[in-house]
């Protein structure tokens, strides 16, 4: 009897391991697709995307505490249901006009530099962003608006946070939103073409500069949308907090395929449940494996999961 | 090669007539000047901003009641900005611009190893307030300090765990990045085994992490009987709300570092019932802790943290040095520190021991709703 319980121990830790590793890739993939797309269609790699992922954080807490319910104590009221969608709303559209704005500002100028230009430039931005940060938001760590409760939810024999639930489902619905947007609309088909070749999709009539402002304002929103979920699920906002998640956002996008969208969202998840399964054996080495999958990924497939291999665009 | 020379010999004779230089006395017929140096700025101001607080009421309450000895006490503060070589910069100036006669600080244990071999090679008696890294006495026989340090503190919280918790198994989550969380951990663990209690999980995290889910998974597996988090309030907050949503309801347990008032609200109600060892009690029942807090709210208007509990003691510990010594002279206000016996201050009953170091009680306390609830003292006596 008792080797069987210890495996039936062992699945279950394994499952809930998995489970926390679901939620932890669906924020990366999050990220990820703004990575991916603006590399698709610019072939730049947009290191300011994480810094806005911080933003969509401290843009959603804003609203609460400018309606009076921040900070918490014992005798102020919940945060109402229509509150959240303000916050929602708020951080999305604020993200979207940055990331456009980052583009219109740091990056329209330099289309025709070189790529290593336009690269070092998407590092000062991000320089910048988290250090404005500190100047505006303080660089003492804030608490979030407790737009949910978090409560625990039993999931046969495992249990997860409701808020993990929330991030699953809204990050699963936005990544699917965004593909069909982009695979069945004329104007993701005017992305698409102007990320097979931007100057032929110009002298098409593809009006280029609003079809690059459009891929960072979604990518941007998407950014945003995961900067709240992930402060709704562990609720501590910093400067610097899209750092390290923007970094492993990064190596989801190259891990499913830099430029696809399908393979960031499967990068994001891997990325999550190797990290957690890694965990489950010996926590100290788990963020290594990012970067460890990142190389092996590399040297065996350098164009990712679901990339295209083929020869370089110019 | 004349000029390298030359540029050596002018070296030696200014350091020769720096070690050479007889500092002031520290003090005239009306007052003596003590100096401090706490980090008002920087990542860990509100520590030291605290600190301060305690101190200036403490020497507004000696002046007002006439002085140390007759003599009224001057007090020099340099914020050391949270960086060790700004501590090193204010002691400096502490000793040979103001010349004070007693130093006191620093908050952090880096800080106050960086300061430290300054105070000791001027004579200055130095006493920290709330360094806990056991290294810091070890600059020099002129350096003390008023608080335990992190070796009794995590056998306490062990000491707690067992008898007081009955835990038989327990599990400890620490940042691998930080000496203080480690520190803690290692000294936990020694003593909760050394009483016959299992570890059955210790698991690390990086410094920044804010997803535990996966050590929580671990730990929750070898169902404990208490956690111990030796970490500060930000990161006890959120691990615990990530126990909570995997259903993992056991007693959390931590060290000073949960002291804040952002914890509870932070933690949004996940450290309910559970508890953390502190320098002092706010709800001690201690007339001398009643006086302090009355005083302290009333110009304040908050409650002391153990910070300002700590910088309080520190004056009246160095008063009762001078009054000791029955003079003023340094080295035998030294003396007076090191036989310094069953002091009692706001934060416990002390005594200095062989170390320089403040051998006194741990205050146990309770989390219930906003309020921490004082449990009990653990005295060293008992984790020995």
């Amino acid at each position: 009897m008792l080797p069987l319980l210890e495996t039936s121990d062992l699945a279950t830790r394994l499952l809930q391991q998995c489970a926390n590793g679901v939620a932890k890739g669906s924020v990366y993939a999050l990220v990820a697709v703004g990575y991916t797309r603006v590399y698709g269609v610019l072939q730049l790699i947009n290191f300011a995307h994480s810094d806005v992922y911080m933003l969509g954080a401290y843009f959603s807490y804003y609203p609460a505490k400018w309606l009076g319910y921040m900070p918490e104590g014992a005798e102020k009221p919940k945060v109402p249901f229509y509150v959240l969608g303000l916050a929602f709303l708020f951080a999305v559209s604020a993200c979207a006009a940055t990331g456009m704005l980052i583009e219109r500002l740091a990056y329209r100028p330099l289309r025709n530099a070189s790529r290593l230009s336009a690269l070092i430039t998407a590092i000062g931005v991000s320089i910048l962003l988290q250090n404005v940060g500190q100047m505006v938001f303080g660089a003492d760590p804030k608490s979030f608006p407790r737009y949910m409760d978090q409560e625990s939810v039993a999931l046969g024999p495992i249990a997860v946070a409701d808020t993990s639930l929330v991030i699953i489902v809204v990050a699963a619905a936005m990544v699917g939103a965004l593909h069909l947007f982009v695979q069945r609309t004329r104007t993701g088909a005017a992305m698409r073409a102007c990320s097979h070749d931007m100057r032929t999709a110009g002298l098409m009539g593809v009006n280029v500069n609003a079809t690059v402002s459009l891929t960072f304002a979604l990518g941007s929103a998407m950014a945003a949308v995961g900067g709240m979920l992930i402060a709704m699920d562990q609720p501590r906002l910093t400067p610097t907090m899209g750092l390290l998640a923007g970094l492993k956002a990064f190596v989801a996008a190259v891990l499913g395929g830099i430029g696809s969208i399908p393979g960031a969202a499967l990068g994001g998840l891997l990325l999550g449940v190797a990290e957690s399964m890694v965990g489950a054996w010996n926590t100290t080495y788990a963020d290594a494996v990012a970067f460890v999958v990142l190389v092996v990924v590399l040297l065996v497939k350098p164009s990712g999961i679901l990339g295209k291999s083929g020869r370089e665009k110019v | 090669m004349r000029k390298a020379l030359a540029a050596v010999a002018l070296l030696a004779v200014s350091l020769a007539t720096a070690c050479g230089t007889k500092i002031g006395p520290g003090h005239d017929d009306k007052e003596v000047h003590l100096g401090l140096f706490v980090s008002t700025s920087g990542e860990i101001a509100t520590f030291g901003e605290d600190t301060k607080k305690g101190v200036e009421l403490a020497v507004e309450e000696i002046n007002a009641a006439g002085g140390i000895k007759g003599k009224k006490i001057k007090l020099t503060h340099y914020d050391t900005a949270s960086k060790p070589e700004e501590g090193k910069a204010a002691a400096t100036k502490l000793a040979t611009q103001d010349n004070v006669f007693v130093a006191m600080g620093a908050v952090a244990s880096g800080i106050s190893l960086a300061a430290a071999p300054e105070f000791q090679k001027y004579g200055i008696p130095m006493v920290s307030p709330s360094s806990t890294n056991p290294t810091v006495t070890q600059q020099g026989n002129y350096i003390f300090r008023v608080c335990y340090l992190d070796d009794f503190q995590g056998a306490a919280c062990a000491a707690f765990a067992q008898n007081d918790l009955k835990a038989k198994k327990a599990a400890i989550l620490q940042n691998q990045d930080d000496a203080y969380s480690t520190g803690l951990s290692d000294f936990f663990e020694a003593r909760f085994k050394k009483a016959g209690g299992e570890i059955v999980a210790k698991e690390s995290y990086k410094k920044g992490t804010s997803d535990f889910n996966t050590q929580v998974t671990n730990i929750k597996a070898k169902s404990p009987d208490v956690v111990f988090l030796p970490c500060y309030y930000n990161d006890a907050a959120l691990i615990a709300q990530q126990c909570r949503a995997q259903g993992l309801n056991v007693p959390l347990l931590g060290g000073d570092g949960w002291e804040s008032d952002k914890l509870v609200p932070n933690a949004k109600g996940a450290l309910e019932g559970c508890y953390f060892g502190n320098h002092y009690a706010e709800a001690d029942a201690n007339p001398k802790v009643v006086a302090f807090v009355e005083a302290y709210r009333k110009k304040y208007g908050n409650a002391p943290s153990s910070l300002a509990a700590l910088g309080y003691d520190v004056v009246y510990v160095v008063k009762k040095a001078i009054e000791d010594a029955g003079e003023f002279d340094r080295a035998k206000v030294r003396d007076a520190l090191a036989k310094l016996k069953g002091y009692e201050g706001v934060t416990g009953k002390f005594d200095i021991d062989e170390n320089r170091d403040a051998r006194k009680s741990i205050s146990m306390l309770k989390i219930e709703g906003e309020k921490f609830r004082f449990v009990r003292q653990i005295n060293p006596s008992e984790v020995e």
